[in-house]
């Protein structure tokens, strides 16, 4: 891959919780625009891919670029504000803040973070909330939402960030089967229109259709990766067979 | 009713029943002779309540146990939200300190700090060059509210920590700093947990500043003591069991109170 151009580039990332090497070494870049798609083994490493992209995590060794970024370089929380607002990210447990409702969950940061003028912000919330089907529930407390609701008032709390890039880290794996679909929807949508999205997900099926690359990770490496059609109908490496073979 | 009961109908029950049999024996106690002596306390009542014996002005008494429980409560919540904050601090020169002293607080007697208190703080303080004159009554703040502060502390750290850690982490995703993830995100949430139990803390320092008798100020206890020197031995007991009630009167729909919140503020989490 042609690596100059890519949107965000990992190098030999390696991390450690303890004595425990979660990253062995993790070489991923992704293009602007780029839908990827993760997959892999629980405690393999992918959730916290994803979140020493926007460096929630901090690595131990390697490089992370995201535009002109260096996030290895990021000290202090306030050094890593402009990533944030380029990254946004949407969490398995929703994490929408529970005494406020959908629609100031949506505004909060734009307003309080970036200093957007609220005006602006209330339309932008309004019609992010129209994306995702839910303007009914603007005024909804995230306790009174389904599951299903709460996600799609999650990705719309991220996309008011405007970011460049959105993490989805296994957001539909707390939702029941019917849920689930509303949700990949919302977030196929996005992937249409040229959102560059890193997904980590257990749904195949759904990689399969949207993601441009997969990439399978096990024991802290990406053991293989390449376009959907190569990784599930003709994987290379053993253990990606032995993986697909069991969730298929 | 329906036959079985349920848990909380048996509970019902028996607090009536207990009702009933305090009432009964009272009834009793008063058609065998003892009127007379609750005679006794109702004429002594205003003194017991106010410090003097027309019930005004409020020189002491239960009044006084009033004004000694909201001042600690109000010196406590000031020096118990400063240690708290010390002991969610970063660093840890500044945590582990604040760690020590609270477990110091928390872990010691209430009277022996009351005590402490009364012989460590001068009863002058020089301040300036005037001298400044420390009341009895102060001292008594200060040595309540120590433990009250402990215990404030330990509320707010156990509520802060009570909020999910996925908090944090969709704040700091949002571009937060760790300031406004406290005062914007993280307290709003863990207020309406720490509520009920200052309440109950508060109920628990009412109770506690009966201690404060040995301080020498003229609050309930000091009061009936000087007072029962006056009556004869018998009627000591129904003294006792008219301040045991005030204190019961004051505190119990307190906790009441604490215990209903506690129980809407379950289940509003995540």
């Amino acid at each position: 891959m042609n690596r100059t151009n890519a949107l965000i580039e990992l190098d030999a990332v390696t991390k450690s919780f303890a004595s425990f090497e979660v990253l062995k070494g993790i070489s991923l870049s992704v293009k602007d625009g780029e839908a990827v798609c993760i997959i892999g083994p629980s405690g393999s490493g992918k959730s916290t891919i994803l979140r020493c992209i926007n460096g929630l995590i901090p690595i131990d060794g390697g490089r992370i670029r995201v535009g002109e970024i260096e996030v290895h370089k990021l000290r202090s929380e306030k050094e890593m504000r402009p990533l944030r607002h380029r990254v946004a990210m949407v969490f398995q447990q929703y994490n929408l803040f529970p005494h406020r409702t959908a629609l100031q969950n949506i505004m909060m940061a734009p307003v309080q973070v970036l200093g957007h003028d609220r005006r602006e912000v209330e339309e932008r919330a309004h019609r992010l909330l129209a994306k995702v089907r839910l303007s009914n529930k603007a005024d909804a407390y995230p306790g009174q939402l389904s599951g299903g609701q709460q996600q799609r008032v999650a990705i719309a709390r991220a996309l008011a960030m405007e970011p460049q890039v959105i993490l989805f880290d296994e957001v539909t794996a707390a939702l029941d089967p019917e849920t689930v679909k509303e949700v990949l929807t919302a977030i196929r949508e996005l992937v249409d229109e040229g959102l560059t999205c890193i997904l980590v997900t257990h749904e195949m099926k759904f990689a399969r259709e949207v993601a441009e690359r997969v990439c399978f990770t096990d024991h802290g490496r990406i053991v293989e990766s390449g376009p959907p059609a190569q990784i599930f109908d003709a994987p290379q490496d053993p253990r990606t067979r032995e993986f697909l073979g069991q969730v298929l | 009713m329906q036959w079985p009961l349920t848990y909380h109908e048996k509970k019902r029950v028996v607090q009536l029943a207990i009702v009933l049999a305090l009432a009964g024996w009272i009834a009793a106690d008063a058609l065998l002779g003892g009127a007379a002596y609750w005679q006794r306390v109702w004429l002594r009542l205003p003194l017991l309540l106010t410090g003097s014996g027309s019930g005004w002005p409020l020189t002491g008494g239960f009044a006084l146990n009033i004004f000694l429980g909201l001042g600690s409560m109000a010196l406590a919540a000031i020096m118990g939200t400063l240690l708290a904050f010390g002991m969610m601090a970063k660093s840890r020169l500044v945590r582990l300190p604040c760690f020590f002293v609270m477990n110091f607080l928390r872990n010691s007697p209430w009277l022996v700090l009351l005590f402490a208190m009364l012989y460590i703080i001068p009863f002058n303080v020089r301040l300036f060059g005037v001298s400044i004159a420390v009341p009895a009554f102060v001292k008594a703040v200060i040595g309540l509210s120590l433990p009250t502060a402990a215990n404030f502390a330990e509320i707010i750290r156990g509520a802060v920590q009570s909020i999910h850690s996925g908090q944090w982490e969709a704040a700091r995703a949002l571009g937060y700093m760790p300031m406004a993830i406290y005062s914007r995100i993280i307290l709003p949430q863990a207020l309406r947990r720490m509520i009920p139990g200052w309440m109950n803390l508060y109920a628990l320092l009412m109770i506690a500043t009966s201690l404060a008798t040995v301080t020498g100020i003229q609050d309930v206890l000091t009061t009936l003591n000087t007072l029962l020197s006056m009556e004869n031995e018998r009627v000591i007991v129904y003294f006792y069991i008219t301040t045991l009630f005030l204190f019961f009167a004051y505190c119990y729909p307190i906790a009441l109170l604490a215990r209903r919140m506690e129980q809407s503020v379950k289940g509003d989490t995540l």
